[in-house]
């Protein structure tokens, strides 16, 4: 059960072994990976649409989607149905190449980074030895193609849905980035498969302190990364319509739906990995254990959007800026502290509470340094 | 308390709803209780008050329906969605009949001005709603006999304004009835003096020559 | 399996096909925005010939600091000069010359050692680790070369804190 998908890759790769020369088999090999990930990824995000409508709903004391199938299971092919056969609308100043170009250029760096994850025990489609690396370089480059779609489109709207996206990801990106730095100083490793590895036997790093804090901050970053609310100002639809996808109708605009929801997957997925032991876990088989911990925290995303009302741009830089850098910072010190008082020991009281202390303290220091400004009330002597 | 505590708190509450959602019974009105309706399945009771698209009322026969097809609702109607003909008789003189009572449904508003200015009772907002159709044009216009309903049908729908509109009918009846036996009575009466008159008249051309003062003192 | 060397020759020759071209249009497109995407498209270019020669840590990091970091700022820029998007914003200068001779110096000084290099793909290397893993970067960083990377650290630091006192706001007297 757990070699499930390994087993059936080895057997056709074995089947062609059989009859073709051996390079051959390598192709294979590659293209069974590259097919897998480029099914999964829009299974993926077709089933994203419902499960985020049937949750906010619920959320929301509504029922949701239930109409098309059994409890709207068929309500993603709908949609994309309706999606493929609506008409695809180009603004007639637009640069119809940049126009064409942006959402592909969005969704492949979404597309690629699921190469790194790994789904399960000897599940990655390529193990990378600089996984992490590749993965913050790749999502990065998703910042160009809503440039393209931004400046594309010719439109108020999009640039300025575009500007605020950009500030938002290269300003959430540090702090994303700090955040992962003590994992690797913990594991010695860039390669996602060997932290994975690393967090056998329970020692998950989401139970040390920096652990924690590393995945909250990690996670919120990656929130703001993929535009999700409440960090979704690039498409504050009370304000500039849709940001930089305003102009895009039909499967283009699909493509942005695809890729949103697409790297809300990998962003939870990659956290699973960091902090919360990735595919291990007793029992269910590893491939299990990845899915159920990843749509855990894609559920955690879905409760934010259902909860939590949407950032102001000042706020939202200042809570990259002046908390989640300077704590992230403060977390690397943290991890190096651990690192030198557990002496190769997972849990031992004086790592665990050290730690602990200084990050209490730097959080509670953070927090009064932030105090937001608070105009005095107001007295009208006269009045009373 | 600490930062981030409000979020906390927040996202209790929704998570609550979620669980609840699932817990509660659907519609029972609980915290946290889902609220939707199936509507094509289920319905919600309809409310006496609500309105949509105006009816044309008939008592007994839909031949005697009570428009008198004079025009004012049509005058009133904000959007002029409603077209009226009289009727003529062979002779061409107009009867108190609409020919043609036509109302275009894409374009009335449910505003139901054409109720309150009806001075007889004649049209009436419906509750009926799902009238939506592919045709816009022809299945949307609709015409006098489509619009007829019966007086039961009223006070299925709308019993209280349906009494309340009855007893309004039945007084306007009687006071008419009594002022027609009034009239009549006045008529009678007048015509029994005119008789009187008549009468006395002859008599007092038999006697040739009216005394003045007599005549003169008469009013009083 | 020569087949498959075959098929990473072609690609590999492909990305840099690619790459020059997209150099030129980086250098003749007459829209700034579009000469910007070109050069980002260098970058990703060269990031891939990086990948492709087994330095993986530098072509992530090229893609990482340049394509998103560097390239993200100078487009946001032309985004921000709102003219420059317009027909007649000339997108070339006329230092042709000079541009020349410092090409000119730049190839004198590293074409003796691409001719050292000799042929490629080399063999022994198909099989062998890789010369120089994350680690041993790391530690070269910390240990032989300390001192240039503290100073290059002082330094960025100063940037910073440069940078702030510009973009700081006057105080209201
Ligand atoms: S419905 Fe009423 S107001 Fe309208 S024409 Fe008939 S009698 Fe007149
Ligand atoms: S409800 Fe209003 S809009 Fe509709 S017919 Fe009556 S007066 Fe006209």
């Amino acid at each position: 059960m757990d070699q499930m998908f390994v087993n059936i890759k080895a057997a056709l790769v074995g089947l062609s072994d059989k009859v073709f020369p051996d390079w051959v088999g390598v192709l294979v090999s590659i293209a069974v990976s590259i097919v897998a990930i480029a099914l999964l990824g829009p299974l993926i995000m077709m089933y994203l649409t419902l499960i985020e409508r049937k949750v906010v709903a619920r959320m929301q004391n509504r029922i949701g989607p239930n109409r098309v199938g059994k409890y709207g299971l068929l309500q993603p092919l709908a949609d994309g149905v309706k999606m493929l056969i609506k008409e695809d609308i180009v603004p007639r100043n637009a640069d119809k190449v940049l126009h064409l170009l942006a959402p592909i250029l969005i969704v492949a760096p979404a597309l690629l980074v699921f190469a790194v994850l790994p789904f399960g025990r000897n599940m990655t489609a390529v193990d990378l030895n600089v996984g992490i690396l590749f993965f913050a370089a790749i999502s990065s480059i998703g910042t160009i193609g809503i440039f393209m779609a931004a400046w594309g489109s010719n439109n108020k709207f999009s640039v300025l849905g575009g500007m605020r996206s950009v500030a938002q990801m290269i300003s959430y990106e540090i702090p994303m980035v700090m955040s992962v730095v003590p994992v690797l100083l913990a594991v010695g490793s860039l390669s996602t498969n060997a932290i994975v590895e690393a967090q056998a036997d329970w020692h998950w790093f989401v139970f040390t302190p920096w652990g924690f804090l590393g995945c909250v901050i990690f996670f919120l970053c990656g929130v703001a990364e993929c535009n999700r609310s409440p960090f979704d100002l690039a498409e504050a639809e009370s304000e500039i319509i849709a940001g930089f996808h305003t102009e895009y109708s039909g499967m283009k605009f699909a493509l942005f739906y695809m890729a949103e929801f697409m790297s809300a997957f990998t962003i939870s997925g990659m956290t699973t990995t960091l902090f919360l032991g990735g595919w291990q876990g007793p029992l269910l088989p590893s491939w299990l254990w990845f899915f159920l911990k990843t749509y855990g925290l894609i559920f955690i995303m879905l409760w934010f959007r259902a909860t939590l009302p949407r950032l102001r741009v000042d706020q939202l830089m200042a809570l990259a800026w002046k908390f989640l850098l300077p704590l992230s910072l403060v977390n690397i010190v943290a991890t190096c502290i651990w690192h030198f008082l557990s002496d190769e020991a997972f849990f031992t009281p004086a790592a665990f509470l050290v730690p602990l202390a200084l990050l209490v303290f730097s959080y509670w220091g953070l927090m009064k340094l932030n105090q937001p400004y608070m105009p005095e009330k107001r007295v009208y002597p006269l009045v009373d | 308390m600490f930062f981030g505590l409000g979020i906390l708190r927040g996202m209790n509450i929704t998570l609550m709803n979620f669980i609840r959602s699932y817990t509660r019974k659907r519609g029972s009105g609980e915290i946290g209780a889902l609220t939707t309706v199936q509507y094509p399945e289920e319905r919600l009771p309809e409310k006496e008050k609500f309105r949509n698209f105006p009816f044309l009322i008939y008592d007994d026969k839909p031949e005697d329906l009570r428009c008198v097809a004079c025009d004012i609702c049509a005058q009133d109607c904000p959007p002029r969605c409603i077209y009226i003909v009289k009727e003529t008789d062979e002779a061409g003189k107009p009867m108190k009949k609409p020919a043609v009572f036509d109302i275009d449904f894409t374009v009335c508003m449910n505003c139901g001005i054409c109720e309150e200015v009806c001075p007889f009772d004649a049209i009436f907002m419906d509750h009926e709603f799902e009238i939506a159709d592919s045709d816009r044009h022809d299945k949307l216009l609709y015409h006098r006999d489509d619009l007829l309903k019966t007086n039961e049908h009223f006070h299925k729908i709308r019993p209280n304004d349906g009494r309340e509109v009855d007893t309004r009918l039945a007084e306007a009846k009687e006071a008419k009835a009594k002022k027609d036996e009034a009239r009549k009575k006045a008529a009678e009466a007048k015509a029994a003096a005119k008789a009187k008159a008549e009468a006395e008249k002859a008599t007092e051309a038999k006697e040739d020559k009216p005394p003045e003062t007599e005549k003169e003192s008469d009013p009083q | 399996m020569p087949q498959l060397e075959f098929l990473i020759k072609c690609g590999v020759y492909g990305l840099m096909g690619l790459g020059i071209i997209a150099a030129v249009g980086a250098v003749l497109l007459p829209n700034l925005f579009h000469a910007g995407l070109a050069l980002a498209f260098v970058l990703v270019t060269i990031a891939g010939i990086f990948m492709s020669v087994g330095a993986e840590f530098l072509g992530m990091v090229q893609i990482l600091l340049y394509v998103g970091g560097v390239m993200t700022l100078i487009i946001y820029t032309i985004m921000l000069t709102g003219r420059l998007g317009a027909k007649d914003v000339r997108a070339q200068n006329r230092q042709g010359i000079f541009a020349a001779i410092a090409a000119g110096f730049f190839v004198c000084w590293i074409g003796p050692l691409i001719l050292k290099t000799g042929a490629w793909p080399q063999r022994e290397s198909d099989s062998a680790p890789p010369l120089l893993s994350v680690e041993d970067l790391g530690m070269s960083l910390m240990t032989e070369y300390v001192f240039p990377f503290e100073v290059l650290g002082v330094l960025l630091f100063a940037v910073l804190i440069g940078a702030i006192v510009i973009a700081r706001q006057d105080r209201p007297s």
